[in-house]
């Protein structure tokens, strides 16, 4: 095991963590705001993929004007979600909205297997993506580099617009005392409206972003990067938006270095592994790595 | 409410459910006979399931993890001993030679999960909410990786298959009276109460003296033993097991008819899960006729939705409404010994 | 109470109608019943072509005036929803419909073994046109037929192919190990392949959800002696693999089954990378010559596009050599059919000549060789195992 071959599983794992955790990100500020675990969020990723393979195949935008169009489309879908499955049960149980988020996604899932048919279809980049680029010992191809800084970039943009923008300090006293905020006059509404386009946003990024590295999507591609960012999101701190980045890191590395480091006969208790360590986390730190120790707000 | 002529009440629905068992199997073809075994088994799944999610509110998602449990070793029980030998080879000696009758082998499968959520409990049970059931999610997910892996032990991603088919509508009718006994008994006994007391509020239990954690893994460790039950019944009616005959598909959807049906209702579980068994079925010659695959699942999932959204603490809430005296009531029906306890098991 | 009775009942009632009574055609229609994959999960790609191969070979039958004298093929098409226990009630609601004589299904050995017991158990026979178990038939019984060559002919052909043309001594395998093909598929190569003389280095496994095998590509890039890969892959994985270990700069030839083909092999990852593949599959669809190419038109014509592989083709041979047996048997008893199918001595399938010799219920059909040269699928030959 060479120091490169290390280094290249490290690589490996930051760019699987990246996509992991701008999808975690949506599920901890939707939690942070309205205390809902949104099951539906996985779909977004599906839903942003579609969108950039439409965009691209079918109108013929450019690769940049895509990305826009992704974005605005996943906001879109988050919004109306919110809108017509959230909005009407809010103030009811906990347990109620994630059973709801279940039902939303199921239904995405097989309205597109009704319009696009479950099998798996390809996905265009262009070509200027699969180039490869040296960095140091590293070999590695633009695509992964775009997803590393563009996740980056909307980190960054994110962190910034919760710490400095009225809206973001508005979001964040929400997340902080949902009651106070709305007596300050903060309109609660269009708070989480805020929270769910963002983070459907970022979920949609990720799609565009799993969908030009694997280059394969069916309408239920979303299903098991949602679940493993929840667990990001989970081993984070739910309600902590570092921690959902930091959670999306850990749990991507940890995957492929379990897999990379170990040898061969064990890459096959990879989820087991996963799984295990989220546990073990979530025992040792009852409230995640960044979580606080909240009361749920049921 | 007169205890007495409840009693006899409930005894006669019971009754009159084993007519209609007996009725039904000499009458109905075999995909009938195994639609109603399915959802019999949904209802001892999502009864179970009501005492670890709606009495303790403790939110799991482990059910399938303990039915692959309990389905694997009821199977193992079950098969030949010279089948046993080829398809396993791992299997210590002791338990390659056993062949068990079904109850015994039914019964080991849901100790055996009993036993897997004990020790699994002590730890993840500490965890709260969404925490716990990300924990639990996680355990369908390594029994899951474990039977795929452990060749030796599962026969791997093939399973066990060419069971025998032993699980008839006695079965399941039996296990389900057993299961609603059980859960009835519990939450209207003082452990129920607990239980119910833990969920409310916890700090308050636990300044009354209520032991949090033995009653917690108690109600964790009850709900496994009816999922391991369930998965062997539901093995030996398939003729088959693989690592992914319960997915955390399966999870959620237990988790939809527990929150429908009112978490802590114990009517409401079982008629939920009996009418979605019914729907799903119903809608596949409609979803068949018009080509298009995938309706009756966005059908349903709409109708969750809506159900959500205008009775948002499930149809029944906590309650468990008096069907026999709403079918007293009956304008014309003069009251009868069954009432309708039987419909929601058969 | 009554009130409920009644209308339990009369819902079991509306549900078994909806399930037993067909939509009326001419008289007596023969009934045959396909259960596939259509709704959920990879298998849907190869499922989906494979029931439309049932559906185009059913209705040039009818076309041309049906069956024993002009009573027409009526099929019911049921969607098993990537769930065993949908695999298992539609093989039972199969069964239940009045008058159905035969099953036709799956691609997928696991979903086989969960319907096709139903079919043995009722007397009715059961023709899969794509899973390819060898062990079907002995595990699930006398109705159980394969219209396809089984795996450890075509892992057989490929370890052949592999050491005596392609010249590759030493090999990495990698093996989904959530797929009982995947393993099956693995296993009888390994098994011919060392026979051979062949030197396997490194097994490596995944599992059917995993995208991302960047810890595998880089330990199969720690093998310098490696000739060559062999993925064993179902149609989930096989071009992402490709893609991934394209992308890492490895230019080794990558072998495969018949989970590779499908067009995702190609299109996933671009005529660029998507070369130097070879993999093994039931029939080349792209032929210009006889049965082949009236089935690749016809199919055009009917669903607007060529077969999307050779399970098309597989579904339509299945459904073809169920016709024949009904023909040959000249009644639609069950029993009856069963004996023709296994007198069935050359039935001209699309996929190769269906025999069942030797009370052996898998054909022994050679196995094409198909190579991906940029993104191309071509018939590289044809082989019939030696040993």
């Amino acid at each position: 095991m060479t120091a490169a071959y290390v280094l290249e599983q490290i690589a490996n794992g930051i760019i699987l963590g990246s996509m992991y955790a701008l999808i975690a990100i949506g599920f901890s500020l939707i939690y942070g705001i309205v205390r809902l675990i949104n099951f539906a969020h996985g779909d977004i990723v599906t839903i942003g993929a579609f969108a950039m393979l439409a965009s691209i195949t079918a109108f013929h935008a450019p690769f940049p004007v895509a990305v826009i169009v992704v974005l605005v489309v996943g906001a879109a879908v988050g919004m109306l979600i919110e809108r017509i499955a959230f909005r009407p049960m809010r103030g009811a149980p906990q347990v109620t909205g994630f059973i709801a988020s279940l039902a939303v996604a199921i239904v995405i899932e097989n309205l597109g297997i009704m319009t696009v048919t479950a099998q798996p279809r390809n996905f265009i980049v262009p070509a200027y993506l699969g180039a490869f680029i040296r960095l140091g010992p590293l070999q590695i191809r633009a695509i992964d580099l775009a997803i590393v800084v563009l996740a980056i970039i909307l980190m960054t943009a994110l962190a910034l617009f919760v710490r400095f923008t009225k809206a973001g300090m508005a979001m964040r006293a929400t997340a902080e005392n949902y009651n106070v905020a709305r007596l300050m006059g903060i309109n609660i509404d269009r708070m989480i409206m805020l929270a769910f386009a963002i983070g459907s946003a970022l979920a949609a990024a990720a799609g565009l972003m799993w969908g030009s590295k694997y280059s394969q999507i069916s309408p239920l591609m979303g299903l098991i990067p949602g679940l493993k960012a929840f667990v990001a999101a989970v081993i984070g701190g739910v309600g902590s938006i570092s921690g959902a980045m930091l959670g999306g890191y850990v749990l991507g590395l940890a995957e492929v270095l379990f897999v990379g480091l170990l040898p061969p006969e064990y890459s096959g208790y990879r989820n087991v592994f996963v799984f295990a360590t989220l546990i073990v986390i979530l025992l040792v730190m009852p409230n995640g790595l960044l979580g606080r120790s909240t009361e749920d707000r049921a | 409410m007169e205890r007495r002529s409840n009693l006899v009440a409930v005894f006669g629905a019971a009754l009159a459910g084993a007519v209609l068992v007996y009725g039904a199997s000499s009458v109905l073809n075999p995909y009938l006979l195994s639609i109603i075994a399915f959802l019999g088994i949904n209802v001892i799944l999502a009864v179970s399931l009501n005492i670890t999610n709606g009495f303790t509110g403790l939110f799991s998602l482990g059910h399938p993890a303990f039915m692959t449990i309990g389905g694997y070793v009821t199977a193992i029980m079950t098969i030949l001993p010279a089948r046993k030998a080829h398809l396993l080879p791992d299997l210590p000696a002791f338990l390659a030679r056993m062949q068990w009758p079904f109850l015994p082998a039914l019964i080991a499968g849901g100790l055996v999960a009993t036993l897997a959520a004990i020790i699994v409990g002590f730890p993840v049970l500490r965890l709260r909410g969404h925490y716990l059931a990300v924990a639990t999610l996680g355990l369908i997910f390594i029994i899951q990786g474990l039977a795929t892996n452990l060749d030796g032990y599962t026969r791997g991603a093939l399973g066990l298959n060419g069971l025998p088919e032993l699980t008839n509508l006695w079965w399941v009718y039996g296990w389900m009276l057993l299961t609603l006994y059980v859960c009835w008994t519990v939450k209207h006994s003082s452990l129920g109460r607990t239980m119910m007391a833990i969920r409310e509020n916890e700090l308050a239990a636990a300044c009354l003296g209520v032991k949090i954690t033995r009653t917690r893994i108690l109600s964790f460790a009850l709900g496994a033993f009816f999922a391991g039950v369930a998965g062997g019944l539901w093995a030996h009616l398939v003729t088959l097991i693989t690592p992914t005959s319960f997915t955390f598909l399966l999870a959620f959807q237990l988790v939809v008819i527990v929150v429908l049906g009112g978490s802590g209702s114990i009517t409401g579980a079982t008629l939920v899960a009996a009418a979605l068994t019914i729907a799903t079925e119903a809608l596949h010659p409609v979803e068949e006729a018009v080509g298009l695959y995938g309706l009756s699942q966005t059908l349903l999932a709409i109708a969750v939705l809506l159900v959500l959204i205008y009775r948002p603490k499930g149809l029944f809430g906590m309650a468990e409404p008096d069907l026999l005296a709403w079918i007293r009531k009956l304008p014309g029906r003069q009251p009868t010994h069954s009432g309708s306890k039987r419909h929601r098991e058969v | 109470m009554k009130s409920i009775l009644t209308r339990l009942m009369t819902a079991a009632a509306v549900i078994g109608m909806l399930a037993t009574v067909p939509h009326v055609k001419a008289a007596d229609p023969i009934k045959i019943v396909a259960l596939y994959n259509l709704s959920a999960g990879g298998l849907a790609s190869i499922d989906g072509p494979s029931l439309n191969g049932v559906k185009l070979m059913a209705k040039q039958i009818n076309d041309a005036g049906g069956l024993l004298g002009g009573r027409m093929i009526e099929l019911t098409a049921i969607d098993t929803k990537n769930d065993l226990k949908e695999a298992a009630t539609g093989a039972k609601r199969a069964v239940s419909m009045e008058g159905v004589v035969a099953g036709i299904g799956h691609s997928d050995t696991t979903f086989a073994l969960a319907s096709a017991p139903l079919f043995q158990a009722q007397g009715l026979p059961f023709v899969t046109s794509g899973a390819t178990s060898p062990d079907l038939p002995d595990m699930i019984g006398g109705e159980m037929f394969l219209a396809c060559f089984a795996d450890d002919v075509q892992a057989h052909a490929m370890a052949e192919y592999a050491y005596n043309t392609l010249g590759i001594h030493n090999i990495v395998m990698w093996t989904d190990n959530a797929m009982d093909y995947t393993k099956g598929l693995s296993k009888y190569f390994q098994d011919r392949f060392t026979k051979l003389g062949g030197k396997v280095l490194l097994n490596d496994i995944y599992m059917t959800e995993d995208k991302d095998f960047s810890a595998l590509v880089s330990r199969l890039k720690a093998n310098p002696d490696a000739q060559g890969v062999f993925a064993s892959s179902g149609p989930d994985t096989a071009g992402i693999i490709i893609k991934q270990i394209r992308e890492a700069g490895i230019k080794l030839p990558i072998l495969g089954g018949d989970g590779y083909d499908t067009e995702l092999v190609s299109t996933v990852p671009g005529p660029d990378l998507s070369d130097n593949v070879y993999f093994t599959t039931h029939a080349y669809v792209g032929l210009d010559t006889g049965t082949a190419k009236a089935f690749r038109e016809a199919y055009q014509k009917e669903f607007g596009n060529p077969p999307e592989n050779a399970f098309a083709a597989l579904g339509y041979d299945a459904m073809g050599l169920v016709a024949d047996a009904i023909k040959r048997a000249g009644s639609t008893d069950a029993a009856a059919i069963t004996k023709a199918l296994n007198e069935t001595t050359a039935y001209p399938a699309v996929t190769g000549q269906i025999a069942f010799k030797n009370g052996s219920r898998i054909p022994s059909k050679p196995v094409a060789i198909m190579y991906v040269d940029h993104g191309k699928v071509n018939l590289k030959t044809t082989v019939t195992p030696q040993g």
